[in-house]
Formats: structure tokens, sequence, C-alpha cells
């Protein structure tokens, strides 16, 4: 016989596991149902179309983009790792991975604020856009153009244009707080 | 008195869970997003995601209309649910991500403090139904 505490578990038990049941067989019938076993959460570097109100990119070469170094109304973001924004990055630029979100990706929004210019770059022109869209689109500034370096961090550098290296500060809190995977 | 501010609270947290599950039926590929982006065990996301909205509708539906001999494992349903909420969200929020709670489906905003003292309150008060059937 079930003392009065385990009667009240066993109850509790059974109202969740039906709940637990329907939900799944809810899941199964419904058209639109999570796929239980290949989901894959979506970050802000694998959303294929971020939709019609999404921003144009303006793709640049290195060496159209490098006159706008200098502009305090442009804000450079490097979209690559930690450990290759260490190696090297464009002067001035923050680090700004696909997987940063959060405060770090929110910190760097607020920088644009009185800027006119967002110029994101990363390994490749593929990989940086649609990290600009998507900080583009967070913005919501019409008036901000938006580039992309065309040819990444590479095509820069073998343009032999200015570029630093060294231990990146933000680095470590943008990793720590990102909220995709990578 | 007692008894009323019991009903009163067995139907307003019956209710809320009624109305939170039933929010998250809308996407529930979104909802699973929204749990992989707590980062806790983002594996079971999408099993979560099938399963949460009901298990809350059927706690909450049980709490208001279920018999009284019932009603302490309602509220022992209950609180587990709303001592995993306020669990995760404490997590999400101590770690700084900034992560939308989903606790109403799709837009319900950032993890504040409110969200945290919202989820304590609601679990103080599965608490203190669960105590108040037990001394019916």
């Amino acid at each position: 016989m079930l003392s009065a505490a385990g009667s009240v578990g066993l109850r509790a038990g059974v109202l969740l596991g039906a709940g637990v049941t329907l939900g799944f067989a809810g899941n199964a019938l419904r058209p639109d149902g999570v796929a239980l076993s290949t989901f894959a959460a979506p970050s802000s570097c694998s959303v294929a179309d971020p939709g019609a109100g999404a921003p144009a990119v303006a793709v640049f070469p290195p060496g159209e983009a490098v006159r706008l170094c200098g502009d305090h109304g442009v804000l450079i973001a490097d979209a690559r790792s930690s450990v290759e924004f260490a190696h090297g990055h464009i002067t001035d630029a923050v680090h700004l991975p696909c997987i940063a979100s959060g405060a770090v990706a929110g910190a760097a929004l607020a920088r644009l604020a009185g800027r006119h210019t967002l110029v994101v770059y990363g390994d490749s022109t593929d990989d940086a856009r649609p990290v600009a869209r998507e900080l583009g689109r967070r913005v919501g500034r019409p008036d901000l153009r938006i580039v992309v370096i065309d040819g990444g961090f590479a095509a820069w550098s073998r343009a032999g244009l200015a570029c630093s290296s060294g231990r990146c500060p933000d680095c470590q809190a943008s990793e720590r707080r990102s909220v995709g995977p990578p | 008195m007692m008894a009323a501010l019991l009903l009163v609270a067995r139907l307003a947290l019956g209710g809320l869970l009624v109305v939170a599950g039933a929010l998250k039926l809308g996407d529930p590929s979104a909802f699973a997003s929204e749990i992989t982006n707590y980062q806790i065990i983002p594996s079971l996301a999408p099993y979560l995601a099938a399963t949460l909205p009901a298990t809350e509708i059927l706690t909450g539906a049980g709490l208001v209309a279920l018999p009284r001999s019932w009603r302490r494992a309602a509220a022992l349903a209950a609180g587990g649910l709303c001592a995993m909420f306020l669990g995760a969200t404490t997590l999400a929020y101590l770690r700084g991500i900034n992560v939308d709670c989903g606790c109403f489906g799709a837009g319900s905003g950032p993890i504040t403090v409110l969200t945290l003292l919202r989820n304590l309150a609601l679990l103080g008060v599965a608490l203190l139904i669960g105590l108040g059937a037990h001394r019916k």
C-alpha cells in the first residue's frame, strides 16, 4: 500500500507522463512538428534568407574598402574566430563572430549609433554576408550603408593593406556569451 | 478566507500554465531554437519543445479541474515545472546569456530579474496550493 506522499508523487508522475505522451503524439501528427532526431537550431550565420526586410549589402574589393578606414563614421566588424582575429585583423575592427549574440552583439550595435557605414569581413565574402545582413536587420536603419569586403581578410592581407595583431580583449566574452552553435 | 485564497491561486496558476502551454504550441521548431539558446542541454531541446506545451496544458488543466484527491499531485507537477523554469532562467541570467525566455511562446522578451522573480513567485504559489490541499 502506498503512503500518502508516494500516492501524490505517483499521481504527479502520471500527470507529467500523460503530458509527455500527448506531446510526442501531437508532435508526430502535426506536419510542422519539430524534427526530434535531426533538429538543428539556426544561428545568425546559418540563416539563408533573413526575409524581405533584410538590408542590401554592398561588396567592396579591399582596395576600395581601405578608403573607409580612419573614417569615424565607419565601424569595421571581424566575423572570424578569436584565434584568427588575434593573429591579425584590420586596424580598429571589433571582433564579432557569427556565434556572438546577446551582450556582445548588443554592444557592437550600440557602437553603430551615429555612424553611417558598417564594414564586415570574414574568411571569405560568403561567410561575412549573412553576419552583415543580420546586423543590418537588427539595427533597422535604412540610412546605414552595409559593406562586405570581397575575399575577406585573406584578400585584404594579400593586397598588403593595414592590419594589426594581438590578443583580443573582447573575444573571451563574445565566446562565453554566444547563443548559437558556431 | 484560506479556502478562497487557495481557489484563486489554483485558478490563476492553472490558467497561466494552460495559456503558456497553448502559446508555445504555435511553432515547435522556433520553441526548440529558444530552448537551444539556453545552452543547458541543447540535444534535449527538440524533445522538450515537443512535450513541454502539452505537459503544461495538462498540468494547468489538472490544477483547475481535477477532483480534490488529485490537487496535491497537480500542484507537485506544477511545482516541478516551475522549478525547472526557474532553474533554466536563473542559469541563463547568471551566465550572461541574452536569450529570449520563450516563457509564453515567441516574442516573450529577454530574461530579466523580473522573469526570475515571476518564476519564483509561481513556484511559491504551487507550493502554497500543495500545502493547502494537504491540510484539507
